[in-house]
């Protein structure tokens, strides 16, 4: 929207005056996901300034790390942000074999790659269904939500959760895979590729949408790299950075690498049209990822899923700053041991929180009305923001 | 991959919003579902079948428990009571009198459990199992505190384990007799579990109607009203 319309009430002479108003968005305003709550000051409909207050649902989730085991910590560490369960739960466990200097078998790593790429594609088919619906469009979300049933029937089928999956653990997975589970992952991901088109069309494809959304809320690069916005959203800025090519964990190393299928999505618009392209492009790469996943796993040699653990698990002492690329960004775990079986301390850098903060630079200037395009498309989980 | 269509207009130079040719496109995939059958299932009616490791409930076996409280030790929230008594049992034929842990009380807050499974995990006797069953709601949150009445009447609905992907590592038990076969040649044809060892679900081989033991004064306070929800779907 480059010359933003405005209406102008006149009255006899000319204009009112409009005064400052102060407009509390949240925390339970229905077009907040959760409780983040703004408050915006207006003048007329123009916002003049924005501030994120996050901590509404402060859980305190790095003061009970330090008083859990390693196991135990799995079990809080995956609801942060809990639509990306599994890969909240990986950082963990990356982190404690790697301070443990710990081998994982093969087949664990493939198995967790691809449920990680599972979980990006579940967690970003939320976002495709609940931005459309901020806007007004409500169809969307059921074809998403269809897909997403599609997705999680296999990662309940071999977690027995669908969303807090624990199903990691430090050395490898919990069990291994079901007889038959990788024929129906390759079935899922082809049943959700080819209706995916549909939803493509019902998202970035309506007119309406991208009215609402072209040219919203233009993120530059330099204000990302500056609030350290990361994932999807700097992506969308031009952004070039991910961790599964950047640094790679897991299994990305061979995906990401020559001849791999994994690539990255960038965009340099900025806007929130941007953002949501990233999204349908990566689900996409995602799918590729799984399904070449799915290929090697059932390739691999007869072998353990995971390294059998003492009774009593000590992580040596010292620090270690692992991150891993998460759905909505860098989500990293700075872990501090001094040699006991809780850590000293366990530091979580989430990726919401940085990517809401930007919130503040980036609404002012804006209509209201436009408020729940930028502020949407800013594809954050509450719980990641508040920890 | 690139499974776009070639004619979206979402991508590329052309950023545009376009003349309606999308809301149309919008409204025929609609249309196309809508005489698609629905995806969801009317859920009391019909209920939903449940993998095998579906996490629904915690189920007690209780004589398997020995009171040793590594699952309420290691509890994320502590949600696990546990109380009991050390009984002697008398001495029977000349043997010395020995002393045994009754349980008198196993309790599960359902209200705090974070449904994490790691008692089941730690349970080093096979007591505690997870169930698919789930509808075990309450008005008052109070009563989401089940005693081991409760907890072992849902040992009905414990579905067996998954058999395993081919790729997995044989279980403990299978190469255990494998191992064992060759040291005894003789007793290899009751054995012969080696044609298909993978194959073979191990681990669960409780008969939960029929609990061993003379614990069995107090009845099952819940016949469950209904079927197991997946007994061996797999």
């Amino acid at each position: 929207m480059s010359a933003p319309h405005e209406l102008e009430v006149g009255l006899g002479a000319g204009a009112l005056a409009t005064a400052d108003m102060v407009l509390n968005i949240g925390p339970q305003h229905p077009a907040t996901h959760g409780v983040l709550r703004l408050r915006i000051v207006l003048d007329g409909e123009r916002i003049t300034s924005a501030e994120p207050m996050v901590g509404y649902m402060h859980r305190g989730a790095e003061k009970l790390f330090e008083v859990r085991d390693y196991r135990q910590i799995v079990v809080l560490a995956n609801r942060h942000d809990w639509l990306s369960a599994f890969a909240n739960e990986l950082g963990v466990v990356l982190a404690t074999e790697q301070m443990l200097g710990m081998q994982v078998p093969e087949r664990a790593v493939w198995a967790r790659t691809l449920l990680a790429e599972l979980n990006r594609v579940l967690s970003h088919l939320v976002f495709l269904g609940s931005y459309p619906l901020e806007l007004g469009a409500i169809t969307p979300v059921f074809h998403s939500f269809r897909e997403r049933e599609e997705l999680q029937a296999v990662m309940e089928e071999i977690s027995g959760g669908r969303m807090h999956y624990m199903f990691n653990r430090v050395g490898g997975l919990k069990e291994d895979l079901p007889a038959g589970w990788l024929a129906r992952v390759a079935a899922a991901i082809a049943a959700v590729r080819s209706r995916l088109p549909d939803l493509e069309n019902l998202v970035v494809g309506n007119e309406i949408l991208r009215g609402r959304t072209l040219g919203v809320g233009v993120l530059s690069r330099e204000l990302a790299v500056a609030y350290g916005v990361s994932g999807p959203i700097g992506r969308a800025s031009g952004l070039d950075v991910d961790l599964r090519r950047d640094d790679p964990y897991l299994a990305y190393g061979r995906l990401f690498g020559p001849d791999g299928p994994g690539r990255v999505v960038t965009r340099t618009e900025g806007d929130s049209l941007a953002r949501l392209e990233v999204l349908v492009e990566q689900v996409h790469v995602s799918l590729d990822l799984a399904e070449a996943c799915v290929d090697t796993l059932a390739s691999l040699p007869r072998g353990p899923i995971n390294v059998k653990l003492p009774k009593v698990l000590k992580v040596p002492e010292g620090h270690l700053y692992r991150w891993t690329e998460n759905p909505l960004g860098i989500n990293g775990y700075y872990l501090v041991s001094r040699g006991e079986k809780t850590p000293w301390r366990l530091k979580l850098r989430s990726a919401s929180f940085n990517n809401v903060q930007v919130l503040s630079r980036l609404l002012p200037g804006n209509l209201v009305a436009d408020m729940v395009s930028i502020m949407g498309s800013m594809f954050f989980v509450v719980g990641d923001v508040d920890k | 991959m690139s499974a776009q269509a070639s004619d979206e207009p979402t991508r590329g130079p052309d950023r545009g919003i376009g003349l309606g040719g999308g809301l149309l496109r919008g409204l025929a995939t609609t249309a196309r579902t809508l005489l698609r059958p629905a995806h969801t299932a009317e859920y009391p009616d019909v209920q939903p079948e449940l993998p095998p490791r579906s996490r629904g409930v915690i189920a007690l076996l209780q004589e398997n428990c020995t009171v040793c409280m590594l699952c309420a030790r290691e509890c994320p929230d502590w949600c696990i009571y546990i109380d009991s008594h050390k009984e002697t049992l008398p001495a029977v034929g000349g043997g010395r009198a020995r002393q045994r842990n009754v349980l008198d009380r196993f309790a599960i807050d359902f209200s705090l459990c974070m449904y994490c499974g790691i008692c089941i995990e730690v349970c080093p006797f096979d007591a505690l199992f997870w169930s698919p069953e789930f509808e075990y709601a309450e008005f008052d949150i109070l009563d989401l505190v089940h005693e081991k009445e409760r907890l072992s009447g849902w040992l009905a609905s414990v579905p067996p384990p998954p058999q395993l992907d081919q790729g997995a590592e044989e279980s403990k038990e299978v190469a255990a007799s494998a191992r064992r076969i060759p040291a005894d040649p003789e007793q290899s044809p009751p054995v012969a579990p080696e044609s298909q060892p993978s194959t073979e679900p191990t681990g669960l081989r409780l008969h939960p109607r029929q609990p061993p033991g003379p614990t069995s004064t107090q009845p099952p306070t819940e016949p469950p009203t209904q079927p197991p929800l997946t007994g061996g779907s797999s």
